[in-house]
């Protein structure tokens, strides 16, 4: 950390000093919010690499628009908006460039120290099973379940109705119980 | 929730809600871009103002009403700060002092990069005391280039300074490294 | 153009936004740069500004020529030079680098010295130490007349050596005032490089963290 920023300050006290010229105060919202949302931008491209370029992207973008996140207190969710499109735009990337969901980095990240090895295939399995999701299912997968946002809460986020996300968690929840009973039968 | 393998269900989300933690280098970079903008942005007034000014054949006469009244670079954040290296620490300003002896200059002034070169009357203005002309003024940390203006029309580089290499449309100037203070 | 067009509207409207401003453009850039220069310079700027370079010297530089009366033609060379400059300084030094050392590396490929030296000294310093400093220094002594491969290997030395800024600066005064009493530039510069040499073993430069 560079220098004294206020991390006991509020987010909308943060903003006020960034937006009065003080840019190092804004180096204390990245600190608050990189790791929470770090979790999303991997799960949801796959790899850290990718995650942490629409991350970066994200918090720059939102220090551009800074002036018009219209409610500093709630900067985090404004920000997470902000992350959910970059990821988007990142994922579109992906498929044209056409590679394919990797998950070899996300599964060493959190490995077990108890059980390193099986916790290890057991995350493969997970990312590989979400990376057989649609990318709006596994938005809405992960939005719903993992960062256990409510469903007004993933509108305002995402920008798509309330019955649209219910029915893409279902179908997640559907396509993946399919995918993990298969792998656990074989 | 749906009723199917509920168990499955949560072991995944459980394993997938465990926190990812990212390098401290990343906040760096973030800041290394925030920086640069921050920069940028104040001197956008100019290159927006260039911009619209490029293509005001081609835009509507409200466009042509808006690009007019476009303002120029204004000094934004002179705010005190911890230490560090320019980019790290935009906005912080060190007291410097500019001393020239010339005893039979009428005016003397000091304008640089970092007050735009005396435009927009933002010259420094020298005292005179016997002949040695003086004045100190924040400077924001950095490397400036920078020189004397004599009697309004003469160029005269800092000789306690090194000098700025560059192009300098044939006329002499000095480079200025300001540092941050230690805390 | 019409992206142009649409990019420079929001740039607009982004100031007005973004920024309380409190001073009015100055009649006197309008009148002084006419449109090809302005829009000679856009181009410029825009394409810097595309490939990492910082803008705001630039711009400094456009101030510059326009404080000390210079005509467009000769502000868009002289912010074109610059711009070059800065790129080759900017593709040694790699993105750890600061404004502020692309600016003074860019000073020092003015005065002759080859980019890849300076990113050879960049390389050897590391993230350890600002090069803003010795930079500057070795611009200023090559403009004084030490050969460029002295003046490099001089502040090669200094820097190498763990020579604080102070130091640098120290021997860019005794170098020129030696230089003044009639010493031979390059050995006004190796004499006093072999004395700042600190020779003490490297200690953490908490400074320039």
């Amino acid at each position: 950390m560079e220098g004294p920023t206020g991390m006991d300050s509020s987010d909308a006290a943060l903003v006020a000093r960034v937006l009065h010229g003080e840019v190092n105060a804004y180096s204390a919202l990245v600190s608050r919010y990189r790791d929470k949302y770090a979790r999303y931008a991997v799960h949801m491209l796959g790899n850290r690499e990718d995650a942490e370029e629409a991350l970066q992207d994200a918090f720059t973008r939102a220090y551009r628009s800074l002036a018009r996140c219209e409610d500093p207190e709630r900067f985090g969710a404004w920000l997470f908006r902000i992350l959910v499109n970059r990821c988007r735009t990142s994922g579109a990337r992906r498929v044209r460039r056409g590679q394919t969901f990797v998950h070899d980095e996300t599964a060493l990240l959190n490995a077990s120290e108890e059980h390193p090895a099986e916790q290890t295939m057991w995350r493969e399995e997970i990312e590989r099973a979400l990376g057989e999701l649609s990318a709006d299912q596994r938005e809405a997968f992960l939005l719903k379940y993992v960062e256990e946002l409510g469903y007004d809460e993933m509108a305002e986020i995402t920008g798509v109705g309330v019955s649209a996300l219910k029915m893409r968690v279902m179908r997640a929840c559907d396509r993946l119980r399919v995918l993990l009973r298969e792998v656990h039968s074989a | 929730m749906p009723d199917w393998g509920r168990t499955t269900l949560e072991l995944m989300v459980q394993e997938l809600q465990h926190p990812v933690r990212l390098d401290e280098s990343f906040d760096r970079r973030v800041m290394v871009r925030v920086r640069r903008i921050y920069a940028e942005r104040r001197h956008r007034g100019i290159i927006g103002w260039l911009g619209a000014a490029a293509s005001i054949s081609r835009r509507p006469a409200w466009a042509a009403a808006l690009a007019a009244s476009v303002v120029a670079v204004v000094s934004i954040g002179l705010i005190p700060h911890g230490g560090g290296k320019r980019d790290a620490h935009v906005g912080q300003t060190i007291p410097v002092q500019f001393v020239l002896v010339a005893p039979d200059a009428r005016s003397v002034a000091v304008v640089g990069d970092f007050n735009n070169w005396g435009l927009g009357d933002t010259a420094l203005v020298a005292e005179n005391h016997n002949g040695v002309w003086s004045v100190s003024a924040p400077v924001h940390t950095g490397v400036h280039r920078y020189a004397f203006l004599v009697n309004g029309k003469q160029w005269v580089a800092d000789p306690t300074a090194p000098r700025a290499a560059g192009d300098d449309f044939g006329q002499p100037s000095s480079a200025l490294v300001v540092e941050a203070s230690t805390q | 153009m019409r992206m142009r067009t649409t990019r420079s509207l929001l740039a607009l409207l982004l100031i007005g936004s973004a920024f309380r401003t409190t001073e009015a453009q100055d009649p006197r850039l309008s009148n002084r740069l006419d449109a090809p220069t302005r829009k000679a310079l856009f181009a410029i700027v825009d394409s810097a500004r595309a490939q990492g370079i910082p803008v705001e010297p630039l711009m400094e530089k456009v101030y510059q020529g326009l404080a000390m009366g210079a005509d467009g033609s000769r502000i868009v060379v002289a912010v074109r030079s610059l711009t070059l400059e800065m790129g080759n300084a900017h593709r040694v030094l790699g993105a750890v680098a600061t404004t502020d050392e692309l600016k003074a590396a860019a000073s020092a490929v003015h005065a002759g010295v080859p980019a890849v030296e300076l990113g050879k000294m960049k390389k050897q310093s590391g993230l350890r130490r600002s090069l803003t400093l010795p930079f500057t220094v070795l611009a200023d002594i090559v403009s004084r007349g030490v050969p460029v491969a002295a003046a490099t290997n001089a502040i090669k030395s200094l820097v190498g050596a763990g020579a604080k800024d102070k130091d640098i600066s120290d021997f860019q005064r005794n170098v020129s005032v030696d230089i003044e009493k009639g010493a031979q530039p390059a050995a006004a510069a190796e004499t006093r490089a072999k004395g700042a040499s600190a020779p003490t073993p490297k200690t953490e430069d908490r400074e320039h963290e």
